[in-house]
């Protein structure tokens, strides 16, 4: 070869050389520990940051449950209406998408940007954050355009419709959004969610909601989904029965014309409840839609308070109603039914006069006559007997002074008053007028509508004190048992019958051809007996709030159907002449005359 | 003297087989890779951006380009190389005054047809003139020599700093450094050395551009800003450690193909293969880079003279660099610094660039017996 000339002069430098070797061998070992580390000692842990990192996860709407009365006449139900949103992880410039919202519904821009503002910070990832509600008009017009608008979507919502409106609203109460708070307590509720605000839908909440559904998404580093799976089908909420007869209802609160007050018709062997009327009402659809000011202003400074549901949550003086109970206590003390007590129309204990009803007096008068009558003076005397503790004691076991159970929120105990709670609330000792007072159910003795009626249902049932129910279920849910054996039961109905139907009886207005009804009714005093001089003041002379309340507890029977139904008026005047014709009309109700 | 020698059957023979083997591997896993990298998944299937075809363009381009320089008479660079220099400074001055502001920085001069990175040259133009240089005599460095090499270093290191691109201007004073420190320097002055510099590290802080100071706190803490500059350092390193052992498959890294992971056909490329081949390809990638510094390194052994050692060495120094600064930044052991992986990231300056410099490399393997010392 002749170009090729060995040369000797030069060498690479040896540290040269050797500083060459080093870095590769450097580099060598740092990236291959760093690669084991990452790959092989973290490695799980990055790849189940990488699997987080794709997976999102999305919900699925579930419809909520409908609810029925007893003959599948709807009461709530779901219909769909339209509702803009926006899903951030899809839209490019939320500001211009904003902006087209509130050209399409003709809204500010400022509002919609508040809303968007207020509903995003508790919008989870793939919720569409909801702007405003849109009409079929406006959802009509602009269908063509909302495809233009990546990220805008129409979604649809379900509403919550009461087709019944005020006729039952305290029983159905309503739904309402859920608050930002319950939005941050309870994980399964997502933006725009409606819950249960009162009455039923409040109280049957877990049953009606349902459960949501889940879908996994694979979804790239915008959020967008590629690839939808579903974890967990939807499941709509449980549809509902109610024992509620809508139609017996609707007809009752025709009956009650301008009163206020209450009407139970119930079962005594099943507790169901047929009816449950309060009135005034008001229409609980306005609770979903949203109440304008003047309809707000109108429920809310209503005189008689509409929201209020006076079967459960309004305590009164049970006044002669009472004595169906005094004379359970009576009989289960073993008292002679048929031991007599004078009446002259008025009781004295020491320098107090305690008046009968009857200034006339009602001569002598035994336990039945006494309940036929309704004479005071007898039920002054035994509660004497009996003694404050003994009745406070029976009052309480017969269910009074504690909530009955039904399915409704915000139920009132009422008061059944004894020696300490009096030495509690006025810091005065229990006297022997208390006592007196309260024989013929008034004074401090509170109850609620419901509590006469599971009471009355007890005597008719043999003694059972039934959890009022308005879902219709197979077992009825017995509570407890009252003190009063199935005799003396029997013996207090027919009482009842007999005020109902022989002569004299104060109950008489029911008495009903073909059917057996039995009653007592109660007129609880809200100020002092007036006098004019040797006169009693009359009802209707009175101030509308001085009147009296009308009770009205009764039981009506036929070919084996048999209902207890108790009424209260509300200042309606005498139990017998204000109460009676609307429970006479719903015996009608319930056990229609055959034509003949 | 003759500018190309067109070689004979004994230098085709003498050529650094190994390295240009390397070489083609190398290039086809970066193609292979790149493949993957620029699909993206959409809900209705899987789109190619065509960033492997143009790859396969310059990797061709640059095949050609490498065999022309490897027959290059690499003597004639040493001559070349002073005009070279001063012909890029005076490309590097005109830069700000003429230049074009790409991403907020001046790097760009636009010649009407088409634009240049003056920095690009910058870093072969010092290459060549530190090894031409040091090829006066093997005399260990002193102060003097030392401070002389280190200003043609330090010119074009200001300029391109200031442009600002701070990746090359680092590459440019590694280069210089790494040359001298091959070369020799006396232990004293190297002993002095090694206490000032580390010393000089911290001050330099102050010089730096408020963002650059941001990369390096990321890079200190990442999750001190998840969502924004430590986004990179976080995702790369998820995407690389979810590949475990064996990787997750071809086509199948869900950081890459996603878009968790930015930038992943340029500067992190690599991060896509760790993801889909796993531990198995990521080391595999190291030790076919490791072989291929080595085969520089045997040319460097063999070359006959001190010229062209030096200069391979300032060429083994270069893909050294890259190979450190990019994966280093992609496992998460350096700050972020934009610059790529010979081969495997896509660029086709960077591609030209390497394949010029594997070209040099060639050239003194096949010319290394033709000449007088």
């Amino acid at each position: 070869m002749p170009n090729k000339i060995e040369s000797k002069t030069y060498e690479p430098p040896r540290m040269g050389l050797f500083l060459l070797q080093f870095l590769i061998a450097l580099l060598f070992v740092v990236f291959c520990a760093r690669y084991w580390y990452l790959q092989i000692h973290r490695g799980e842990e990055f790849a189940r940051l990488a699997l987080e990192n794709k997976t999102k996860i999305a919900r699925v709407d579930a419809a909520r449950g409908e609810i029925f009365d007893v003959n599948g006449v709807p009461l709530a139900e779901n219909y769909i209406t339209f509702a803009l949103a926006i899903m951030r992880e899809d839209v490019q410039d939320v500001n211009a998408a904003l902006a087209q919202i509130s050209e399409w519904t003709n809204t500010p821009y400022e509002e919609v940007l508040n809303i968007y503002n207020k509903n995003k910070v508790y919008a989870r990832s793939f919720d569409p954050i909801i702007i405003n509600e849109v009409s079929f008009e406006t959802i009509a017009a602009i269908q063509g355009q909302v495809h233009l608008w990546p990220g805008i979507y129409v979604i649809p919502k379900a509403r919550r419709h009461y087709p019944q409106k005020d006729l039952l609203a305290h029983v159905m109460g309503y739904v309402a959004e859920a608050t930002q708070e319950e939005l941050k307590n309870d994980e399964r509720l997502s933006l725009g969610d409606i819950v249960g605000r009162q009455g039923l839908e409040y109280v049957l909440e877990d049953t009606l909601r349902g459960v949501k559904g889940m879908d996994a998404m694979e979804v790239d580093v915008f959020g967008r989904s590629l690839h939808r799976e579903i974890i967990n089908d939807s499941s709509s909420g449980q549809n509902i029965y109610l024992t509620i007869d809508i139609e017996l209802q609707k007809n009752i609160e025709q009956l009650m014309q301008d009163n206020a007050g209450s009407v139970i018709v119930m079962n005594p062997d099943t507790g169901a409840i047929d009816a449950l009327v309060t009135l005034p009402s008001y229409d609980n659809n306005l609770f979903v839609t949203g109440f304008s000011k003047k309809e707000w202003d109108a429920v809310r400074n209503h005189p008689r308070n509409p929201l209020q549901n006076r079967t459960i949550q309004s305590v009164f003086p049970p006044a002669s109603t009472w004595k169906l109970v005094m004379a359970g206590a009576l009989l289960e003390k073993g008292v002679n039914p048929k031991s007599t007590v004078h009446c002259s129309g008025v009781f004295k204990l020491g320098n107090t006069q305690f008046r009968c009803w009857s200034k006339f007096g009602h001569g002598a008068v035994d336990l039945k006559h006494s309940l036929m009558y309704s004479c005071d003076v007898y039920y002054y005397e035994k509660s004497l007997e009996l003694g404050i503790d003994y009745i406070s004691d029976f009052a309480k076991k017969c269910g009074f002074g504690r909530r009955t159970g039904i399915e409704l929120p915000h139920e009132a105990r009422g008061n059944v008053p004894d020696r300490e709670w009096k030495l509690k609330r006025f810091k005065e000792r229990w006297q022997n007028g208390d006592t007196v007072n309260m024989s013929i159910g008034q004074g401090f003795l509170l109850v609620t509508p419901i509590q006469l009626s599971v009471y009355i249902s007890s005597l008719l049932n043999g003694g059972k004190l039934l959890k009022p129910q308005l879902v219709k279920r197979v077992e009825p849910e017995i509570v407890g048992y009252t003190p009063i054996s199935p005799e003396h039961c029997k013996m207090i109905t027919d009482y009842m019958f007999a005020t109902a139907n022989e002569p004299r009886g104060t109950a008489r207005v029911i008495k009903t051809d073909g059917v057996i009804t039995g009653g007592k009714t109660g007129t609880a005093q809200v100020v002092k007996i007036k006098m004019q001089g040797d006169r009693r003041v009359k009802n209707y002379e009175m101030d509308f709030k001085q009147r009296d309340h009308a009770w009205f507890g009764a039981y009506a029977e036929k070919d084996g159907r048999r209902y207890v139904i108790v009424t209260m008026l509300e200042h309606g005047g005498g139990g017998s002449s204000a109460a009676g014709p609307v429970v006479r009309d719903i015996i009608k109700l319930l056990f229609p005359p055959e034509n003949k | 003297m003759k500018l190309f020698n067109i070689p004979n059957k004994k230098m085709f023979l003498d050529m650094n087989w190994a390295l240009f083997i390397t070489t083609l591997v190398l290039f086809f896993i970066g193609f292979v890779n790149l493949y993957s990298a620029s699909s993206i998944r959409f809900e209705d299937g899987i789109i190619h951006t065509p960033f492997y075809e143009r790859q396969l363009i310059w990797g061709g381009v640059g095949l050609i380009i490498l065999f022309f320089v490897s027959v290059i008479n690499y003597k004639v660079l040493e001559n070349f190389s002073l005009p070279f220099y001063l012909f890029v400074l005076i490309l590097l001055i005109l830069v700000p005054v003429l230049g074009k502001t790409v991403y907020g920085a001046q790097r760009w001069l636009d010649l009407g047809f088409f634009s240049i990175q003056p920095s690009e040259f910058a870093k072969f133009s010092v290459l060549l003139m530190g090894a031409r240089y040091l090829s006066k005599d093997g005399e260990t460095l002193g102060w003097i020599r030392l401070a002389k090499l280190m200003i043609i270093g330090l010119i074009p290191f200001a300029l391109i700093a200031k442009q600002p691109d701070l990746g090359t201007a680092l590459t440019i004073l590694f280069l210089i450094g790494g040359m001298a420190l091959f070369h020799g320097i006396k232990w004293k002055v190297l002993r002095i050395c090694l206490v000032i510099i580390p010393l000089l590290i911290p001050l330099s802080w102050f010089a730096l551009h408020d963002y650059q100071q941001e990369r390096i706190k990321t890079f200190l803490d990442p999750t001190r800003d998840p969502r924004g500059a430590g986004y990179h350092i976080i995702q790369s390193q998820i995407a690389i450690g979810s590949g475990e052992l064996t990787g997750k498959g071809f086509q199948e890294g869900t950081q890459s193909q996603l878009r968790f992971l930015p930038e992943k056909h340029t500067d992190f490329a690599v991060a896509v293969l760790g993801e889909e081949w796993g531990f198995v390809g990521s080391v595999s990638l190291v030790v076919i880079f490791c072989f291929f510094l080595f085969s520089i390194y045997s040319t460097i052994c063999l070359a006959k003279d001190r010229f062209s050692s030096t200069l391979c060495a300032g060429i083994f120094f270069y893909f050294f660099w890259q190979v450190m600064v990019n994966t280093g930044m992609v496992v998460g052991l350096m700050p972020v610094v934009g610059i790529p992986l010979p081969f495997i990231s896509y660029g086709g300056t960077a591609m030209l660039v390497n394949c010029i410099f594997i070209g040099i490399v060639l050239s003194v393997s096949i010319n290394r017996f033709v000449f007088k010392a």
